[in-house]
């Protein structure tokens, strides 16, 4: 048994044994304000590669990718580092700058990687939240509002007077949270030095709770298929599944998936699976859809 | 005539193309049917109806925003071939809306389909990571905003080369259940990012907080906000709890006590 994890998984348990050891243990400040800045810039491109699997994390990776470089000069670091960044990522994207400045201030204190980790998932899922609301239900409208009031009346300069007032606000937030988090990430570090292993308890507690609750609302799968017993019609979903348990269907593919990391499949067989699964879930067949 | 089309519909696929990466990318908002309206309008020579029927096109997609991954219509084709079908057949602006937003739909399954196409090249980004090639995760990056370019350039141009009846012909005829199963599919790969996050951070000991968060979603339907911070309040009250070094060294994590 112990012999079998070990095949499948030689990469992990390599770093997960020794998630703290650095080959350069130095934790020298180098990141600079103009640094901060030249990231925000980056940042921009946070969604470039954006896709369902890992949703922003290549791009995440991109936007951070000159901290990381000027903060691991030794290779086996900075490849611990990136491989780790490229793990499942996704928030808001005017409020990634916050995170950035903490993830780069913990990377530069050479903490605990899988604190690291577990600080980035706790705060992505949240932050995404009050983005959506803050940004795209409220700055947005309100934006577009006095701009469109203008342009009804064929006016141009009401596109202007949007733009302005949008990016004045949408870029003052990108600087401001990237230094704010940067430099309340360091000050922090250094208080709780002592505790590090108890704080990435800490967040891993956190962290799993936030994917918890992500898997049951980001996850959609639905069953579309009704069940003729005679004359009885029972829908898959809310006559079956639902009184077993809402967003089963999610949690259960998840769970699926997991298991087949975990057995060795790799994730492009998984992605297969997966698009198979929802085209056949939406063939017509006679007896209707199933998904 | 012919030569004046083709370079305007140039001139608008390459607005397409900027105001498609602005979408995701950026997010200048310089996407946003008020700002296309203009840009089209002084492309095409009237300025006028492009502002008017921007400022139209605008506020239908007012309430249409990408909430928690969930994408709607798609706002820069709906706003560009909206516009640039109002001012080349002189219709109403609301008829352009009502040719827009089937466009619009259309589009984004195309766009789910590009997200799910582009979940492979993630396993070459973790090749790049492993070998601290930062070069490569760069290009896969500017290979994802050129996929972007191009994508809209194609669907801008077309129509409006071609007109937008042609188009919208073509649209209806791939079958349904195909991009609706691709679409299925995309709401389902998540589902792969979560167990490799799970694979990585899930222990024995972490099990019930996982089961916290899936339950006050699913049952009680909270925000992920409200989530963070019951487990927030659950680790600061295992961190003071414990906070002799006993408890965290007899948890037994990791061997050496704090």
């Amino acid at each position: 048994m112990a012999s079998e994890n070990a095949a499948i998984e030689p990469k992990i348990s390599a770093q997960v044994n020794n998630p703290e050891i650095y080959e350069d243990p130095s934790t020298e400040q180098v990141i600079t304000k103009r640094d901060l800045n030249k990231l925000v810039w980056r940042s921009l491109l946070l969604q470039a590669s954006f896709n369902y699997e890992r949703m922003q994390a290549a791009g995440w990776l991109y936007s951070i990718l000159p901290g990381l470089k000027k903060i691991h000069k030794n290779k086996q670091d900075l490849s611990e580092s990136m491989k780790s960044h490229m793990e499942f990522f996704n928030t808001h994207p005017f409020l990634v700058n916050i995170i950035m400045g903490i993830v780069l201030a913990m990377e530069e204190k050479k903490q605990n990687r899988n604190t690291i980790r577990a600080i980035r998932v706790a705060m992505m899922g949240p932050l995404g939240g009050i983005g959506d609301a803050l940004f795209w239900l409220t700055l947005l409208p309100i934006c577009v509002g006095i701009g469109a009031s203008l342009g009804a009346d064929g006016n141009p300069v009401g596109a202007l007077v949007f733009l302005v007032i949008f990016n004045v606000v949408h870029f003052g937030l990108r600087f401001g949270l990237m230094r704010y988090g940067y430099y309340a990430g360091t000050n922090a570090i250094s208080s709780l030095k002592e505790n590090t292993k108890k704080v990435s308890h800490a967040a891993s507690i956190v962290g799993l709770t936030v994917v918890g609750g992500l898997i049951a609302s980001f996850v959609q799968i639905k069953a579309n298929l009704v069940i003729h017993a005679g004359k009885a019609e029972i829908a898959l979903q809310e006559d079956l599944l639902d009184k077993i348990m809402p967003n089963i269907l999610p949690l259960g593919y998840t769970l699926l998936m997991y298991y087949l990391l975990k057995r060795g499949l790799s994730p492009v067989i998984l992605i297969l699976i997966t698009v198979v699964i929802g085209i056949i879930g939406k063939i017509p067949f006679p007896f209707g859809t199933i998904l | 005539m012919d030569q004046e089309i083709l370079l305007q519909a140039l001139l608008i696929a390459i607005w397409a193309g900027i105001a498609g990466i602005d979408l995701f990318n950026g997010l200048l908002h310089i996407h946003r049917p008020i700002v296309t309206g203009v840009i089209v309008g002084l492309i095409l020579g009237d300025l006028p109806t492009g502002v008017m029927t921007g400022a139209a096109i605008e506020l239908v997609w007012a309430g249409m925003v990408p909430l928690a991954g969930a994408q709607p219509p798609n706002v820069v084709i709906g706003g560009i071939i909206g516009t640039a079908f109002a001012i080349l057949t002189g219709q109403d602006p609301q008829v352009a809306i009502g040719v827009a937003v089937p466009f619009a739909v259309a589009v984004q399954a195309c766009i789910t389909l590009m997200f799910t196409a582009f979940s492979p090249v993630m396993h070459k980004a973790d090749k790049y990571a492993e070998e601290a090639n930062t070069k490569g995760i760069e290009r896969i990056n500017y290979l994802g905003i050129a996929t972007l370019f191009v994508f809209y350039f194609v669907v801008a141009f077309l129509p409006i080369y071609f007109g937008a009846e042609a188009a919208k012909n073509v649209v209806e005829s791939l079958p349904a259940w195909l991009i609706a199963g691709l679409g299925t599919a995309g709401g389902m790969m998540a589902a792969i990012g979560f167990a490799m996050l799970l694979k990585i951070m899930l222990k024995k000991q972490y099990i019930a907080y996982l089961i916290v968060g899936f339950i006050l979603v699913t049952y009680l339907q909270m925000p992920i906000i409200a989530v963070a911070l019951i487990g927030l309040a659950i680790a600061m009250y295992d961190f003071y709890k414990t906070s002799g070094g006993q408890g965290a060294a007899m948890r037994g994590a990791r061997g050496r006590g704090i």
